[in-house]
C-alpha cells in the first residue's frame, strides 16, 4: 500500500497494516535478552536495565537465563579465547530469529587487550553480529541506541523474498561451528562463513 | 415464527451449552492453528546437535549423570528426618500449647523423647563431629 | 633485622645454602635475596619457622623471563700499531645465558614486618626448568605457582597439583615467555602495514 494513502487514511482514523509489518511490530517490542555478561561491559547492561535507563521501556526487560528462550545475545566484554566456544554454543542453541549486539571495543576486536595471549579479536569472527557499539564501555544510552537500531533493522525485515532474513531460509543451518581449544590457540581462528575479514574486503 | 425456518430450531435444552461448547473449541482452536500456520510457513523448523543438547550453559555435558553416592549418607538421612519431623510436629504443638490436656502435652513429651534418643544415638555414632 | 643479616643467617643456619643480595637500584631500593635453587625448600622453612623472622605469609608469587643476553663491555689494553704502542679501546662481549626466575614476596603477619622478597633461578630456559615448590611451605603459593607453570613453563618439584590453570588442559606454549609469538592473524595489522604511505 502507497506510505501516502496509508497516513491519509490514518488522518481519518482507520489503520491500515500488512501482516508483515504487524508481525514485525510485535517482534521488535518483545526482544528478550540473554542474561549474559562477560566483563566491565555487562555492569552498564545491568545498568541499562535498571530503573533510570529502564530498557523495559523497549519491550525488553525479561532477561532470560536459558538460551531457549532469549532471542537476543548482548555480548558484553572481553572473549577470552578459552570463553569463545561457550559463546558460540549459547548461540547455536538460541531458536531462531536471533539477534546479537557486540558491545565494547573488547567485543567488536579484542579491544585493549586485543594483542594479549587469550583474547579473542571479536567476537564476529564466528558468530554474525547485528550491531556493533564502541566505547569502553559504552554509556547505558549507547546500548539503548544500539537497541533502537536492531529495532529498526528488525522492522526492516521481510517475511518473503529474496531479501528475507537467514531464518527464514530453510536450508540454512542455525548452527555455527564451535571453534576448538586447540594447540595454540582456537581452530579455526575464524569461521570464514561468518567473518568479513577487512582486508580480503578491501582487496575486493 | 419457528414453523417459518427451514431448519427447525432444537428444543432441547442443551442445545445451547452445546452451541457454547462448539463456540468456545473454535474459539481456542482459531489461534492454535492460525499459530501453527504461521510458524508452518515463516518459521523453518532448524534442529541440530548442540540446539537439542540437553544442558544449557554453553559447556559441553560430559561424565554420566548415574554417579554413586557413599551409602554412609543414610546417616545424614536419619538425622535430617529426626529434626526435620521434630519441627513439622512441634509446631502445631506450640501454636496450640496453652488449649491442650495433660494427657497430649505427655504424649508429646514421650514422641520428643523418641526423638532425642535418636539425637543421642546419632551423637555416639560421632555423626555429627566433624571430620 | 636486615636482608644482609637474613642473609647470613641464611647461610650460617642452612647447609650448603648460597644467598645473595640483588641490589634494586630504584628509589624504592626493594632489594632481594637470591638464593640457589637446591637449598630453596629448606631457606623457606628457616624463614618461616625462624622466631625472630616468622615470615608466615606469602603474599605473591611471580616469575620473570630472562633471555639470552650479551653484556659488552669496554676494555683498555695497550697495542703496538704501526710499531707504536698505543691504547686501543676494544669491547669485549661476553653472553649470558638465559634462565627462568621465581620470585616469592614474604611478610610476617605476627611480625607486621616485610616484604622480603626471595628469588631462585633455573639452571637454564629449555630443558632444566625445575625448582623446589614452596607451596609446602606457605599454602598460598599453590595458584600462583600453577600460574608461573602455565605462563613460563617452570616446573615445581614438591607442587600437589601442577596443571594449567589459566590456559586450557592440551596449550602447549608459555605465552608469557619472551620469545612466545601468537598465533599468526591476517588482520588489521597487516592491513596498515601494506597500506602505502602509512
Amino acid at each position: 500500500m502507497d506510505q501516502d494513502l496509508k497516513t491519509e487514511l490514518s488522518k481519518h482514523g482507520i489503520f491500515a497494516t500488512t501482516f508483515e509489518e504487524l508481525y514485525n511490530w510485535g517482534r521488535k517490542n518483545s526482544v528478550w535478552p540473554l542474561t549474559f555478561g562477560l566483563a566491565c561491559c555487562a555492569i552498564e547492561m545491568i545498568a541499562t536495565t535498571m530503573a533510570r535507563y529502564d530498557l523495559a521501556r523497549f519491550g525488553a526487560e525479561v532477561f532470560r537465563a536459558s538460551p531457549r528462550q532469549a532471542d537476543l545475545m548482548i555480548v558484553s566484554g572481553t572473549v577470552t579465547k578459552k570463553m569463545a566456544p561457550q559463546v558460540v554454543r549459547l548461540y547455536n542453541q538460541m531458536p531462531e530469529p536471533k539477534y546479537v549486539i557486540s558491545m565494547g571495543a573488547c567485543a567488536i576486536s579484542g579491544g585493549p587487550f586485543r594483542d594479549g595471549y587469550n583474547v579473542l579479536k571479536g567476537i564476529d569472527r564466528y558468530i554474525p553480529v547485528d550491531v556493533h557499539i564502541p566505547g569502553c564501555p559504552p554509556r547505558p544510552e549507547a546500548l539503548i541506541h544500539a537497541f533502537m537500531a536492531l529495532q529498526d533493522k528488525i522492522s526492516a525485515q521481510h517475511l518473503t523474498g529474496e531479501s528475507r532474513p537467514r531464518h527464514l531460509k530453510r536450508d540454512l543451518p542455525s548452527e555455527f561451528q564451535v571453534p576448538e581449544l586447540g594447540e595454540h590457540g582456537l581452530e579455526p581462528q575464524q569461521n570464514d562463513e561468518v567473518f568479513r575479514n577487512p582486508l580480503k574486503v578491501l582487496q575486493g | 415464527m419457528g414453523k417459518n425456518l427451514p431448519i427447525a430450531p432444537v428444543d432441547h435444552p442443551w442445545a445451547t451449552i452445546v452451541v457454547l461448547l462448539i463456540a468456545a473449541v473454535v474459539f481456542g482452536a482459531i489461534p492454535l492453528s492460525l499459530a501453527w500456520l504461521w510458524a508452518r510457513l515463516f518459521s523453518p523448523p532448524k534442529p541440530g546437535i548442540q540446539k537439542n543438547a540437553t544442558y544449557e550453559c554453553g559447556l559441553e555435558a560430559k561424565g554420566d549423570a548415574w554417579i554413586q553416592l557413599n551409602v554412609s549418607y543414610y546417616l545424614y538421612a536419619i538425622v535430617f528426618l529426626i529434626f526435620d519431623v521434630e519441627a513439622v510436629f512441634l509446631l502445631p504443638f506450640a501454636a496450640a500449647f496453652s488449649g491442650l490436656s495433660l494427657a497430649a502435652c505427655l504424649a508429646m513429651l514421650v514422641f520428643l523423647l523418641l526423638l532425642v534418643e535418636g539425637l543421642i544415638w546419632a551423637c555416639q555414632k560421632g555423626v555429627l563431629t566433624w571430620a | 633485622m636486615t636482608l644482609e643479616e637474613i642473609r647470613s643467617r641464611l647461610e650460617a643456619f642452612v647447609p650448603g645454602c648460597h644467598a645473595e643480595i640483588v641490589v634494586n637500584g630504584s628509589p624504592s631500593a626493594q632489594n632481594s635475596l637470591l638464593i640457589d635453587r637446591q637449598h630453596g625448600l629448606q631457606a623457606a622453612m628457616y624463614l618461616r619457622d625462624h622466631p625472630e623472622l616468622q615470615l608466615d605469609f606469602c603474599s605473591n608469587v611471580t616469575a620473570v623471563d630472562w633471555p639470552d643476553r650479551e653484556k659488552a663491555e669496554k676494555i683498555k689494553t695497550k697495542r703496538i700499531v704501526d710499531g707504536v704502542e698505543k691504547e686501543v679501546e676494544e669491547t669485549k662481549k661476553t653472553t649470558i645465558p638465559g634462565y627462568l626466575e621465581v620470585v616469592y614476596h614474604l611478610f610476617s603477619i605476627a611480625k607486621k614486618e616485610g616484604p622480603v622478597v626471595l628469588r631462585m633461578h633455573t639452571a637454564n630456559r629449555t630443558d632444566e626448568v625445575t625448582l623446589q615448590s614452596l607451596t609446602p611451605v606457605w599454602r598460598s603459593a599453590e595458584f600462583q605457582e600453577r600460574e608461573a607453570f602455565d605462563l613460563f613453563g617452570i616446573v615445581f618439584e614438591g607442587h600437589p597439583d601442577l596443571r594449567r590453570i589459566l590456559m586450557w588442559e592440551g596449550f602447549t606454549d608459555h605465552p608469557m615467555r619472551k620469545d612466545y609469538v601468537p598465533p599468526p592473524d591476517d588482520d588489521l595489522e597487516i592491513l596498515a602495514v601494506s597500506e602505502p604511505g602509512a
